[in-house]
């Protein structure tokens, strides 16, 4: 019949709002490509301290990449993207916590001293044989101290291990800068008297 | 110089540490330094603690960081799927397809006509032919899905929807009798093509297009939540819509409005 759209129409008409978005370009896969490779073992780091598994982090990580195209290519503020993915990554994260927590089977084993994960986690693979017995037990303490931080004190800790100034820290975790200030001052007090003990 | 009573606190040390401080702070802090060696033994002993930090920070969790191979190329494959154009692509199961052949066979073989082409049978009909209506995608992520701007339907052009009745011959239906209906509505990212839509009849009391909006709304919800995968929220209901209302309000029957809300 005259003037009925064809199947391949259709398609053309369904694909004529995506036409209209800014071209996507082999460039902006290419930039974020760069990114991945320097922010992803930070961001694998951060989400491996939050007690998540290996594959969740990566899953996030995969995602927050993907999100940051949409957001670059969306043409999108490009202003301090380390904060955007730190704080795209630590949201997903608290997602995947909210679920683990739903369903019990999928909680990964919490590192915490005393277990044989806390410990093999912990053991330098190729330790100095003179320093191993009294470093892994200052590391141990440290670890556990951290481990007993609270959360909001850990995450600081972390990211600022990472390197986030305090201004991104308290971006990413949605505290004020003197809330980051204080957390970080606690925990490495915490931390300076399980090293001297 | 300063007295004992005006040593730096451990936060102004650590900021300076950090370099938080403001460049006026910094000069204070840094006049005060040189003349106190108990406030630079403190400020070391908070170096100290970060240096313990970091190192059983490390120790602890790089070796747990796998390769990058495999992660980026995942990546890469990801990220052109997202930059080529949008395709149609279509989700139809074998089981389905299997189904539908089975069932055209059993209805040549006892010698009627296709059962969904029978008017008498169209009326009663409350999901859609499988072979003609398998149901049909646009590739979108689930980012793209949740956007606030794609939870209204499109309106089906009055050409296609002709070319629905045609294709469940319908040719003589009363227009006002049916609605032209998306099997996965495009909220869920379901397409705006023949395959994915379907006469939907509006003397449907029960499992009528009202029912069929609520489920389209609680699927949307689950995966814009994260709490269900998209593909799965497509399959289920291109599959069978009012099966998947059953599973996912834990009903037998449709809910009233507010109930489903």
């Amino acid at each position: 019949m005259p003037g009925l759209p064809t199947e391949s129409n259709a398609v053309v008409a369904l694909s004529a709002p995506d036409v209209c978005r800014p071209s996507p370009s082999s460039a902006l896969e290419q930039e974020v490509v760069d990114l991945f490779e320097q922010w992803r073992n930070p961001l694998l780091r951060y989400l491996l301290g939050s007690s998540l598994a290996v594959p969740d982090s990566e899953d996030i990580i995969q995602e927050t990449f993907l999100a940051l195209f949409q957001h670059l290519r969306r043409g999108k503020s490009r202003e301090n993207l380390r904060g955007w993915l730190f704080r795209v990554a630590h949201n997903l994260a608290l997602k995947k916590h909210h679920r683990n927590r739903r369903d019990v089977k999928n909680i990964p084993e919490p590192m915490t001293a005393g277990t044989d994960s806390f410990i093999d986690s912990f053991i330098d693979p190729a330790p100095n044989p003179e320093d191993q017995l009294a470093t892994s037990q200052t590391q141990q303490r440290i670890l556990a101290v951290v481990r007993a931080l609270p959360e909001q004190n850990r995450w600081c800790l972390y990211l600022r291990a990472e390197g986030l100034r305090y201004r991104e820290i308290a971006e990413v975790l949605n505290m004020s800068l003197g809330a980051v200030s204080l957390a970080l001052e606690r925990s490495l007090a915490h931390i300076a008297r399980a090293s001297q003990r | 110089m300063l007295s004992e009573e005006s040593h730096l606190s451990d936060q102004e040390l650590l900021q300076a540490v950090d370099g938080e401080l403001s460049a006026r702070d910094a000069g204070r802090v840094h006049s005060h330094l040189v003349a106190c060696w108990a406030c630079r033994a403190r400020q070391q002993e908070i170096e100290t603690s970060i240096g313990e930090f970091i190192r059983m920070h490390r120790r602890n969790l790089d070796p747990r960081i796998p390769s990058a191979d495999g992660p980026r190329a995942l990546l890469k494959a990801q990220l052109s799927q997202l930059a080529a154009p949008p395709r149609m692509h279509w989700r139809i199961s074998w089981a389905l397809a299997a189904a539908a052949c089975v069932l055209a066979l059993s209805a040549y073989l006892i010698g009627l006509n296709w059962p969904w082409r029978s008017p008498e049978r169209v009326v009663a009909v409350m999901v859609p032919n499988p072979s003609l209506t398998p149901g049909a995608t646009v590739l979108l992520d689930r980012s793209e899905v949740c956007m606030e701007s794609n939870t209204k339907n499109k309106a089906v052009p009055v050409a296609l929807q002709r070319r629905v009745f045609d294709e469940y011959g319908m040719r003589s239906a009363a227009p006002g009798a049916y609605e032209v209906d998306y099997l996965i509505t495009p909220a869920l990212g379901g397409a705006d093509d023949i395959h994915n839509l379907w006469p939907q009849a509006y003397t449907a009391t029960v499992w009528n297009a009202q029912v069929k909006d609520a489920l389209e709304d609680h699927l949307r919800d689950l995966v814009c939540a994260g709490q269900l995968d998209l593909a799965t929220a497509q399959r289920e209901i291109a599959t069978n819509w009012i099966e998947a209302y059953k599973k996912y309000f834990h009903t037998d029957r449709p809910l009233t409005h507010a109930q489903a809300n």
